[in-house]
């Protein structure tokens, strides 16, 4: 606790996702206005008493639909990560711990999702399954696997072959109870890492998709939304696009510090060398 | 290492059908008609069916693909559904220009990168140290298409210092221009590469940044570094001949790795710029549907990146003979 | 940036890569302009985008032109005439060749439309030409038209660019190396970039006032904008964003023209959907389209509110008929009367148990659209319709949606409406090739094949009239506004550039600024 305290990056970065999870979470509360409630009267007005953030091409409250698009924002982000975090990890156990042509398969259908870019296979993906909070999530799942299958089969490699599992196996354990109560626990570390810096890079992508109007159909207030709009207006009402594009900044450095802070925490060492091992393949 | 090379080029062939049967895959089940898209809105429906007769968009699934694998044996991607044009004439027009741009962003990152790392790590702990990190820490947290629209807001628009968008002549050109004494074509094709480049290398810039401070600061450690220092030798030297050296070669396999983000965030970059490369290609063919054209652009991207990854890892064994290549 | 270091560039690159032009190319001035799309192709006959419509007029000619008040004027042919109601016979100039110096004769002219008719040809525009029954070459100079059927249009689509034969049957391909008539011919094509053009010498009009034309290709609508104001480009034209528009119209450095366009963005009702399939209930859905937010505050006052299916610049337009206006009141009348109302106090009608909820699709490329849709949502929301947004990109929207009829309610375009016949016969008469809401009326049916088939416009302006007051009563289209057109080009241009509401760009190239 005192290490985590003495830890800059993990402070500030707790510090950060805390602040916008709990707006998110009492978004409903925390908003002045609706979130589809226009006013075109007053389009483009600048941040007052009444509107904070000032409101946008509807006229509507850009502070209500800013914590609103939290909410959005980090779902996305939050199913994402999980869903590749599950499945990277489940493949990279079984490359990992198998090795031999199960390795070699796996390994393979990952370099192929790692030889798209991400943001045209993201943009496919959509495109194929249709926009919807499920869709975009389950398309960056597909984008986002690849990186953690790398790093945790690299773990296991590592972890196979220590005492602890061995005498497990000696013992007669079953390997699917070898990975998750011996192997899983112990590459832990990398993951949790990972996956704190995965949802700033989902944050940003799902921006990046609804940039490209690829995105949620409206009224979904999504930040990349409002983005995309306000940089139609970048002149006429430059807060748009500063405001939507900072939150998106803020909420990504949070994560990176937690994951930066998380790192040191865990184990300075680990990652590194983890990530380092899967290059060399 | 030439066996090592040509594993690694043969593993390449697996790694692209794959690519190319998910690619078809995704066009098979993407909505929207090739076929009614090239004759527009005013075409009445037979004569888009007979369009996608004539184009064999009708056939079986299985009969396209072992088509198109069978043509790109032969060294064919087939034609432009749209460009009227080779796919591969297509491809390798566009392709210089995003080498170009991904060349300067890495050049660029690479220097902002290293020299903010080694400042940070010798003056670790000092205000220095924490403005370079946040930094870093800025420059990983921002949308690359925020960050290009900044920068042509202020530069290209509010100032009037280098253009909006478009391309100059290809540097290839520009260059040899200067060394024969011409050099406006140079200063000319720079003034287009500075913007989009920069917001191409921010990102690249902040990882490279992070990872020479951690380096240099484990290497600086070190007891070779720590005998180079007892025995006299100035300290930038020290930090020039032995501690960057070392700190380097993890930049190395980053740059490999991260080369693939940088030709996803080129998508973003050469959209918003106008630079007349792959990135803005590939929008435009999947904005078209143009099937062969998107199959060809991926292709083309599994290629670039498994070179440079092998590329990166050959360098980095004659870099560091600790590295052994399996 | 300036135009005269990019021109420098320009000719270094020329120089560069063995290219020279004839003499007046350094003489005369240069011009860049902005383009929102690269031309797939140069063969006037396959265009089917703005860009390759604009560059293959600068590049070919056509028998006829048209002019920015879309009459037809000569061009290649000296004269036309009609000797009955489906024929038409035209006389080509004398002494005509194309840019390589090759003659082009009444040969040329009936393989180009042959081709064009050719359905394996599968040219985009077929179906504009597809009542000409016949093309002979009467002699060198001479050809005749037969129509299957009188068809009034037909002049204003005769402006489409004259191809080579002997070279095109040689197997030359005029879609990356386009020979033609016309005042311009290419010299690079920098794929996705730009396309270079410099006089023709050949053309029988004349030299043009510019030297060297760049068609400089910018996607982004706003980021073209700012290339003018940079100094990038000399001149664009629509699509721009509203908000530029307002800008550029303000700033003393540009002169500018903005006058009526040539399209329309329009509702495009599913009349077989059961819930639409009433007249009565879309024009209850027509009333709650508030057209003057969407013109004034998100088109800016750059398009227009349009009163019916006419275009107000039309001969056939008449003021006194109008499609239903914004009347909240009313529309939520005319739900009640058709049994519509919020029987359990959420807030959203219903009927019978059912919800009165409907689809509102676009696509995502157009903000402008976006918008509009977004607000229509909403003001719908408030009049006790659920409305859902269907947004994806065009392909999706298009060929695999409205083409498709599976819409209910799509806000989309109709573009070059050079003759009311163009947006209404095969959009709205029965079983129509683009009929995709499955409208029908056997009154506006008639209508519509008596303004194609009458030969003079008082009686041409009769049926159109009479089919527009069906259709604004009926709305199985409910145009939301008429285009506007705008050019923005630099105060000092070394040409005065006349607009087109085509885009097309004669006008900016042919007259020297004094």
């Amino acid at each position: 606790m005192r290490r985590a305290l003495a830890n800059p990056s993990l402070v500030i970065g707790v510090a950060i996702v805390a602040t916008i999870v709990l707006l998110a979470l009492l978004a409903p509360h925390v908003a002045t206005h609706g979130i589809a409630q226009m006013d075109m009267r007053n389009r483009f007005a600048l941040p007052s008493a009444e509107h904070w953030l000032g409101t946008d091409n509807f006229g509507r409250d850009l502070w209500s639909r800013m914590v609103a698009g939290a909410r959005i924002s980090l779902a996305i982000a939050l199913a994402a990560t999980a869903g590749a975090a599950a499945i990277g990890t489940a493949v990279g156990l079984a490359a990992g711990y198998f090795g031999g042509w199960v390795d070699l398969i796996l390994m393979r259908i990952t370099d192929i999702f790692l030889g798209f870019p991400a943001i045209v296979l993201a943009l496919a993906l959509v495109a194929v399954l249709g926009p919807g909070v499920t869709n975009v999530a389950l398309s960056l799942v597909v984008v986002f696997w690849t990186e953690y299958a790398r790093v945790v089969r690299a773990a296991t490699l590592v972890l196979r072959e220590q005492t602890y599992v061995a005498a497990a196996r000696a013992l007669g354990a079953s390997p699917a109870r070898i990975l998750v109560r011996e192997i899983l626990p112990n590459a832990a570390g990398p993951i949790i890492v990972l996956a704190s810096l995965g949802l700033g890079t989902a944050v940003i992508a799902e921006s990046a998709l609804a940039f490209l109007g690829f995105g949620l159909p409206p009224p979904a207030p999504t930040w990349g939304w409002t983005l995309a709009y306000g940089t139609g207006f970048m002149r006429e009402a430059p807060w748009l696009s500063i405001v939507s594009g900072a939150a998106i900044m803020l909420t990504v450095l949070g994560f990176n510090l937690l994951g930066d802070g998380l790192r040191d925490l865990l184990d300075p060492r680990q990652l590194t060398r983890a990530s380092g091992a899967t290059r060399k393949t | 290492m030439l066996a090592y090379t040509i594993r690694r080029l043969l593993l390449l062939v697996p790694m692209g059908a794959g690519m190319v049967v998910v690619t078809f895959g995704l066009l098979l089940l993407i909505p929207g008609d090739p076929a009614a898209l090239m004759l527009g809105q005013e075409a009445p429906a037979e004569a888009i069916a007979a369009l996608r007769r004539s184009l064999g968009l009708d056939d079986p699934w299985h009969l396209r693909l072992g088509r198109y694998f069978l043509a790109l044996v032969q060294g064919d991607m087939g034609m432009s559904l749209f460009q009227s044009q080779p796919v591969a004439t297509i491809i390798w027009g566009r392709l210089g220009a995003t080498v170009e741009l991904a060349v300067a962003a890495l050049l660029l990152a690479s220097a902002i990168g290293i020299s903010l790392g080694v400042v940070a790590a010798m003056r670790q702990g000092s205000w220095v140290d924490t403005l370079a990190m946040l930094f870093a820490q800025l420059g990983v947290s921002m949308p690359v298409y925020w960050l290009a629209l900044l920068l042509m807001l202020g530069f290209a628009v509010h100032l009037g210092w280098l253009p909006a968008v478009g391309r100059g002549a290809p540097m290839s050109e520009a260059l040899w221009a200067a060394l024969r004494g011409r050099p406006e074509m140079l200063v000319q094709s720079l003034s287009y590469l500075v913007l989009p480049a920069f917001a191409l290398a921010m990102n690249a810039a902040a990882v490279i940044s992070r990872l020479v401070r951690a380096s240099m600061l484990e290497v600086l450690r070190e007891d070779f570094v720590r005998t180079a220092r007892a025995k006299g030798l100035r300290r930038p030297r020290v930090v020039v001949r032995h501690a960057l050296r070392n700190a380097l070669l993890p930049v190395l396999s980053v740059i490999g790795l991260r080369f693939g983000a940088l030709l996803g965030g080129a998508v973003l970059t050469e959209s918003i710029f106008a630079w007349p490369g792959l990135g803005q290609l590939t929008i435009a063919a999947i904005s078209q549907r143009d099937l062969p054209l998107i199959q060809g652009i991926v292709l083309t991207f599994a290629i670039v990146f498994a070179l440079v990854n092998l590329v990166v890892d050959l360098l980095y064994a004659a870099v560091d003979p600790r590295v052994r290549l399996e | 940036m300036t135009t005269l270091s990019r021109l420098t560039g320009a000719t270094a690159l020329a120089l560069l890569l063995g290219l020279s032009g004839p003499a007046t190319a350094q003489t005369s001035p240069a011009l860049t302009i902005g383009m929102d799309v690269d031309a797939g192709t140069l063969d006037p006959r396959l265009a089917r985008d703005t860009t390759a419509f604009r560059t293959a007029d600068l590049i070919y000619s056509g028998l006829v032109q048209l002019t920015p008040e879309l009459q037809a004027v000569p061009e290649l042919a000296e004269s036309w005439e009609a000797p009955d109601a489906t024929t038409l016979v035209f006389t080509l100039r004398e002494g005509l060749t194309f840019s390589d110096g090759s003659p082009l004769t009444a040969d040329d002219v009936v393989f180009t439309f042959k081709s064009i008719l050719n359905p394996d040809f599968a040219a985009p525009m077929r179906a504009l030409y597809a009542p000409i029954a016949a093309v002979e070459a009467v002699d060198a100079r001479t050809v005749k038209f037969t129509l299957a059927a009188p068809y009034a249009p037909v002049l204003s689509y005769l402006d489409i660019g004259i191809v080579p034969k002997a070279l095109v049957e040689a197997g030359h391909d005029l879609a990356a190396n386009p020979v033609g008539a016309g005042p311009m011919r290419l010299v690079e094509w920098n794929r996705g970039a730009a396309i270079v053009l410099e006089p023709n010498p050949a053309y029988w009009g004349g030299a043009p006032a510019v030297g060297r034309l760049t068609l400089q290709i910018i996607a982004n609508n706003n980021a073209r904008a700012q290339a003018l104001e940079a100094g990038d480009l000399d001149l664009i034209q629509s699509p721009l964003s509203p908000q530029d528009i307002a800008r550029l119209a303000a700033d003393s450095r540009f002169q500018n023209t903005i006058m009526p366009g040539l399209g329309v963005t329009y509702l495009n009702f599913n009349t077989r959907d059961p819930l639409l399939a009433d007249p009565a209930m879309r024009r209850a859905f027509a009333m709650l389209v508030d057209q003057e937010t969407i013109v004034n505050e998100i088109y800016q006052g750059v398009d227009a509110v349009a009163t019916g299916v006419i275009l107000p610049s039309s001969w056939a337009y008449s003021a006194d008929i109008s499609q239903p206006g914004f009347d909240p009141e009313g529309a939520a009348a005319a739900f009640e009367a058709l049994g519509w109302r919020d029987s359990n106090g959420d807030g959203i009608r219903d009927r019978d148990g059912r919800k009165l909820a409907v689809t509102l699709a676009t696509h995502t490329e157009d903000p402008n659209r976006v918008q509009t849709i977004e607000y229509l949502q909403a003001v719908m929301q408030q009049a006790g319709v659920e409305a859902s947004v269907r947004l994806t990109d065009w392909p999706g929207f298009s060929t695999n949606y409205v083409q498709k009829s599976e819409h209910q309610i799509a806000l989309l375009g109709w573009l070059n409406i050079v003759d009311p016949d163009r947006m209404l016969y095969g959009q709205l008469t029965t079983g129509g090739p683009l009929n995709w809401g499955g409208y029908s009326n056997a009154e506006v049916d008639a209508a519509l094949t008596a303004g194609r088939t009458a030969l003079d416009i008082p009686a041409r302006t009769e049926a159109y009239r009479r089919a527009a007051a069906v259709l604004a009563e009926e709305v199985p289209y409910f145009i939301v506004s008429y285009q506007g057109y705008q050019m923005f080009a630099k105060a000092d241009l070394p040409v005065k550039p006349t607009a087109s509401p085509r885009g097309y760009l004669r006008g900016a190239i042919m007259a020297p600024a004094n």
